[in-house]
């Protein structure tokens, strides 16, 4: 299944917080979110503890985040 | 490089960082009104007690209050640090800074040893547990943001420095120890309070949050890695100079501190100038003045010797004025126009689990117009003050009064955002 895409790099918190917390809602049973930032979301980390849910963080060549976000156990093949 | 699972310590509650950002105003308030009645004691000269009482309200009450909450919810939210013990350490840090910071006022001010001495313990508690969980939590962070580790981690070596310093030369005052060396104490005590725990945090605090809050590119690498070790290097200069009395090493201390001070304005101001996103704000304007007030300030460590020597009191006091209030004030005011209602959108995302729509958004929490509101006081105050030290004694007090008007501003705006918070039922606890 194609992953949800967030890509929410260069906009103002919250709304980085507010489009993958919405995208959360919208997805599909075991969708994963695929989220792009500029920066660590720490604070997106604490309510995915609280949501039950597991992430996997990646700092790519170009100094953004990517954040892969799903039930777990998180798999990161496709 | 991947992180998965790695097990985060929950943010602070909102009420840990909002009971030092809500105290903090007041001290703001009432360092413009006590400075009013005495008025003519201060503007002279910046080395009597009724100046360093004022000071003090405004570096501990105002400043070190809201560095110690922001650093308390920074450390583990943005950094990836947990503080251990952070509801105690906030406990103690803030009763600390308000009882002390108040006693230490009162003391100077009526030049009483008993108030000194308590204050210098009520200090100490205030700083040193607060000191020492930073240091677990600063030591243990794991962060892909190493640059701003450092100067984070140098900042808290100045803090302790300052705080060390500060309370030797209390005890000096309060009649404790030998007065001899006081004037290169106080020197010291200023120079890395104000040059190290002050600018390296805000520098680190500012690797994080400029190209976060206003959208802008990162601070070059090469700038960002150099900068606070250069500036620390420099007030090392300074210290070894004034310990060793070596006056050219001093001077290139000196001049150091400047270019930190111009270089960190500088690239700050162009980052500014590059943000992607167009909108000027609040935070905006207020860092702005922030980074210009450090440009007007960078001649004055290496030129300050060399005026004349009717000159150096009223300099030496403008030059107070345009880094507390120009320069760290303002920095601080734009943090708190984005960290709270940016914690009270987050705690109450968190605690309500609310879908988006439902609760209110940042602006809505503090809206723009108030902001600019404070804005505009803050800077009206700070340009009618500046020229103070070299005007008659009455001249300061308008100004003294928009001080006061604006800090009560602040803490209404931050009051509102809190209430509506509230409201909603979001838990301080």
């Amino acid at each position: 299944m194609e992953d949800l895409l967030v890509d929410a790099r260069g906009l103002e918190p919250p709304e980085p917080l507010e489009r993958v917390l919405a995208s959360l809602a919208q997805r599909r049973p075991s969708q994963r979110v695929r989220l792009l930032l500029h920066r660590e979301p720490f604070p997106l980390y604490t309510l995915l503890k609280q949501m039950g849910l597991t992430y996997a963080t990646e700092l790519m060549p170009d100094g953004n985040f990517c954040i892969l976000i799903g039930d777990p156990p998180l798999s990161r093949e496709r | 490089m991947s992180q998965a699972g790695l097990s985060y310590e929950q943010a602070p509650p909102y009420g840990l960082p909002l009971r030092y950002f809500l105290t903090a105003p007041l001290f703001l308030q009432l360092a413009a009104v006590a400075a009013i009645p005495g008025i003519k004691d201060w503007t002279s000269d910046p080395h009597t007690l009724a100046a360093i009482a004022l000071t003090h309200l405004i570096t501990l009450g105002f400043l070190g209050m809201v560095m110690q909450g922001a650093l308390l919810q920074m450390l583990p939210v943005v950094l990836g640090a947990p503080v251990p013990a952070a509801g105690w350490v906030a406990r103690l840090g803030h009763t600390g800074l308000t009882l002390g910071a108040l006693l230490l006022a009162a003391g100077l001010y009526r030049a009483q040893a008993t108030l000194l001495h308590l204050a210098m313990a009520v200090l100490a508690i205030g700083w040193l547990p607060f000191l020492a969980a930073a240091a677990v939590s600063l030591a243990r962070a794991r962060t892909m943001s190493r640059l701003t580790l450092i100067p984070l981690r140098l900042a808290w070596l100045s803090a302790l420095l300052t705080v060390a310093l500060g309370l030797w030369l209390a005890a000096v005052l309060a009649g404790i120890l030998d007065p001899h060396a006081i004037e290169r104490g106080l020197g010291l005590h200023l120079a890395w309070g104000l040059g190290g725990w002050v600018l390296l945090l805000v520098m680190g605090v500012a690797y994080q949050v400029v190209p976060m809050l206003q959208i802008t590119p990162p601070y070059p690498a090469f700038y960002a890695r150099w900068a606070p070790g250069v500036a620390f290097a420099a007030l090392g200069l300074v210290s070894l100079a004034t310990v060793a009395d070596l006056p050219a090493l001093g001077d290139l201390g000196y001049g150091l501190i400047g270019a930190s001070l111009a270089g960190f304005g500088l690239v700050t101001l162009d980052l500014q100038r590059r943000r992607r996103r167009r909108v000027t704000d609040a935070t905006l304007l207020f860092w702005r003045l922030g980074m210009l007030s450090l440009l007007a300030l960078a001649p004055l460590p290496a030129l300050y010797l060399k005026l004349p020597g009717e000159w150096q009191a009223p300099t030496a006091m403008t030059a107070g004025l345009v880094f507390l209030l120009g320069f760290a004030a303002s920095v601080v005011n734009g943090m708190l126009y984005k960290i709270v209602p940016f914690l009270a959108w987050f705690h109450l995302q968190s605690q309500t689990g609310a879908r988006a729509g439902t609760i209110p958004n940042m602006k809505e929490f503090l809206p723009d117009t108030q902001a600019m509101r404070h804005w505009r006081l803050h800077l009206a105050a700070v340009l009618w003050l500046i020229p103070a030290p070299w005007l008659p004694p009455a001249y300061a007090a308008p100004g003294l009064l928009l001080l006061a008007l604006s800090a009560h501003v602040l803490w209404r705006n931050l009051l509102g955002c809190v209430r509506l918070f509230r409201r909603y039922g979001g838990r301080l606890a």
